[in-house]
């Protein structure tokens, strides 16, 4: 059988994969990309159901996808199963792993929450005073951050503010409206404390969907130049001993528990931050730096904070009084030597109109009932996403002691909050109740508990970039100090992550390293 | 063909065919599977979900523990605006299977807390949790009711935790019922939140053989 050799091999299909094979391929560079999960067909792999209808009536089925808090009983077929691709953590550092390999990925399901990092997660160091910068800047991904945002048709209100980078943003035509009095009280008492509010900003897509498979592996697929294979889960990257470089993958055949070998002249990895980590750590390469699986780091989700307008309750919450949202991109340390007890920010998400849980009320039948009756509509929620620190400790290493279903060795991942995590969050609960206060809202319900690690499904920072190979493992194109003909194009590359959704950062990098690799190809320095 | 014409034909058939075929033991080819004609449709019919055609037979908890649980279900999740309440939701019946399937953990907690309103009803009462009125059981489970910040997050006491848990299961089984989407369908509303709806189900894709 004639061995096929591809220019350049692609672990993952998600959007940082898709990416790769949308740029590599139009340049005319031949890709095979492996995917570790199956094609779904959304015609007939999807149906509607009454959750009646469903064995456990919604509640799932006991004991399965413990570690997936999004996962429902309507869609727990989406996600990875524990049982098949196990991970380990310490009893008392839980970590919430959220996987896809659906082909696609998880860019199938992202709530498409579209955000620049800025100058003040590259050059955190700066601001903080610890950690790390980033080798790049904004003004390096900004071009990219503009085709990417043109691609998934970006939509926002441009703000010029330097912590939250306006974009390249498609007209929403309009559909956010006016803002309703309850929205404009709370702008006003922000803008008074010098806080900015602005709106989200979210990829618009096509057709409701704005993944890898319908925006960028079609561009791909039309160029003839794109092989993937689906159900193909990565055991090791090979490594040719005379050369040093890397010269494709083995992978088993999740079906028929095949054992296959792909060549390429390039290998690029793209399986989100933790699997592509796991690759790397199991197939033993490009870790002189021992950083490799360290600076961990996700988002802090969670924190609620939920208030009562008095003048909305009893059934007058109409539509001008009430309904609608509001965006506080971070407003927290931007300036240096701001002293709040911790480093980094969270940004705060305010939805208006909404009811109360009857879960906040020690009370029951129908006297909790009036209670309901009576909130009904008047209430405003505020909560965040906040940055965690990257910190060495913070690890994923490989445990040999427990393999997945085709005997690959899995990951142990240790992760702890710290107490910059415990008074960021404390700081966010304080700052939007005293918000609420100042609005002549009545707070009903405050906490400043979080998910744990894991949980934003914004995992990363396993193969962090720099220009330094003694504390890094990626030059700032994303490839492996080591090893010259390996990238890593996921979210494994990140230094800090901010409080932004990472996924156009992401899609930005994975289109520069991309093109620096084409480039590179061309030049034949690769 | 009259019965008795059709043993005669059959008594005069050759049987040393027959026998000569067993003799030899060599097989003959097997019968071709049906497969149906592709593009011919097959029939299909609707079929009944169990608890629309059959009561469920409850099993996990013992008397004394499920008539509590039923009681819980009255206080905590009653009929409505022409709504069903967790009883006529069947709701105590499908937390019985549930919890039954449930890790250890859940079992232990909904066990241990249904048997300690038993015990606290008849220190204070001399009865049954599920034989006190409403003013006694209130004055049994509303010491044992805690504000509930969030739900990731309940009560370190047991008794306390295990009435936050059962309060947003009875609600959840009883919202989630096919008794409830009916009502909600014949009030002309969807049902709230995920109760009572409809959702886009993924079916298993492309599920490997484990044998």
């Amino acid at each position: 059988m004639p061995e096929k050799e591809y220019d350049v091999l692609i672990v993952g299909s998600g959007h940082s994969g898709g990416m790769a094979a949308n740029i590599l391929t139009q340049k005319g560079i031949s890709c095979l990309m492996l995917n570790a999960g199956p094609q779904a067909d959304f015609e007939k792999d999807r149906t509607s159901k009454a959750t009646y209808e469903l064995p456990y009536r919604g509640f799932g089925q006991p004991g399965r996808l413990t570690h997936v808090f999004q996962a429902t009983e309507l869609n727990a077929n989406q996600w990875v199963d524990e049982k098949e691709v196990p991970y380990t953590y310490d009893p008392d550092a839980v970590y919430n792993w959220v996987r896809v390999r659906i082909l696609g990925g998880r860019s199938l399901f992202w709530a498409r929450q579209s955000f620049r990092l800025s100058d003040f997660e590259f050059k955190a160091a700066e601001i903080d005073g610890t950690g790390e910068n980033w080798p790049i800047s904004l003004a390096d991904l900004a071009p990219y951050y503009s085709r990417v945002e043109g691609i998934f048709k970006v939509t926002g209100r441009k703000e010029g503010w330097p912590q939250f980078p306006d974009g390249n943003f498609v007209d929403d035509g309009g559909e956010r409206g006016t803002d309703s009095e309850s929205i404009k009280k709370f702008t006003e008492v922000c803008n008074r404390r010098g806080i900015g509010v602005s709106k989200m900003r979210s990829a618009r897509g096509e057709n409701g969907l704005a993944s890898s498979l319908n925006l960028l592996l079609p561009d791909a697929a039309a160029t003839g130049k794109l092989d993937i294979v689906a159900n193909a889960i990565v055991r090791e990257i090979s490594l040719d001993k005379k050369t040093g470089l890397a010269n494709g993958a083995h992978f088993v055949d999740r079906h028929s528990r095949r054992e296959m070998f792909a060549k390429a002249r390039v290998v690029v990895l793209a399986a989100g931050a933790l699997e592509s980590t796991r690759l790397l750590l199991n197939s033993n390469l490009a870790n002189s730096s021992g950083a490799m699986g360290h600076y961990l780091h996700d988002q802090i989700y969670g924190i609620s904070v939920v208030a009562s307008v008095p003048e909305a309750r009893d059934g007058k919450a109409g539509q001008g009084l009430m309904g609608g949202s509001a965006f506080l991109p971070r407003f927290r340390n931007l300036k240096k030597g701001e002293k709040n007890g911790f480093i980094k920010g969270y940004c705060v998400n305010i939805g208006s109109g909404g009811g109360a849980n009857p879960n906040f009320f020690a009370d029951y039948g129908d006297s909790l009932q009036k209670k309901l009756d009576s909130y009904a509509g008047s209430c405003v929620s505020g909560s965040i996403y906040g940055e965690r620190v990257a910190r060495f400790e913070n690890h994923v290493r490989i445990n040999k002691d427990v393999v997945d279903e085709w005997g690959i060795p899995v990951l142990h991942i240790e992760a702890r909050d710290s107490d910059n995590e415990r008074k960021l969050a404390k700081d966010a609960a304080d700052t939007i109740d005293d918000l609420f206060h100042a609005c002549g809202w009545e707070t009903i319900n405050k906490t400043d508990k979080y998910y744990p690690p894991g949980y934003s499904i914004h995992e990363v920072g396993t193969c962090r970039m720099g220009d330094n190979p003694k504390t890094s493992v990626l030059n700032k194109w994303n490839q492996s100090h080591d090893v010259k003909n390996l990238f890593v194009v996921d979210g494994a590359c990140f230094v800090t992550c901010g409080w932004q959704n990472p996924t156009m950062t992401i899609l930005a990098l994975s289109m520069r390293a991309s093109e620096y690799l084409a480039d590179q190809m061309k030049q034949r320095n690769l | 063909m009259k019965r008795r014409q059709f043993i005669r034909a059959l008594t005069a058939a050759p049987a040393a065919p027959l026998l000569k075929a067993q003799q030899t033991a060599a097989p003959g080819p097997a019968p071709a599977a049906q497969r149906g004609r592709v593009g011919q449709p097959v029939p299909q019919f609707a079929t009944a979900q169990p608890d629309a055609a059959a009561a469920p037979a409850p099993s996990f908890f013992d008397v004394g523990q499920f008539d509590a649980l039923r009681r819980l279900g009255d206080l905590l999740a009653p009929a409505r605006d022409g709504y069903p309440g967790a009883t006529e939701a069947g709701a105590p019946e499908f937390l019985d299977f549930l919890i039954g399937v449930s890790p250890a953990e859940s079992q232990q907690l909904y066990r241990e807390g249904l048997d300690a309103l038993n015990a606290q009803a008849n220190k204070q009462f001399g009865k049954g949790f599920a034989e006190l009125d409403d003013i006694r059981a209130d004055a049994v489970l509303r010491p044992l009711l805690v504000p509930i910040a969030w739900e990731k997050e309940l009560p370190s006491d047991p008794a306390k935790r295990f009435v936050a848990q059962v309060r947003v299961d009875l609600q959840t089984a009883t919202r989630n019922s096919r008794e409830y989407a009916t009502a909600a369908s014949a009030s002309g509303r969807r049902g709230r939140g995920f109760g009572g709806s409809a959702g886009l189900y993924w079916l298993p894709i492309d599920p490997i053989y484990k044998g």
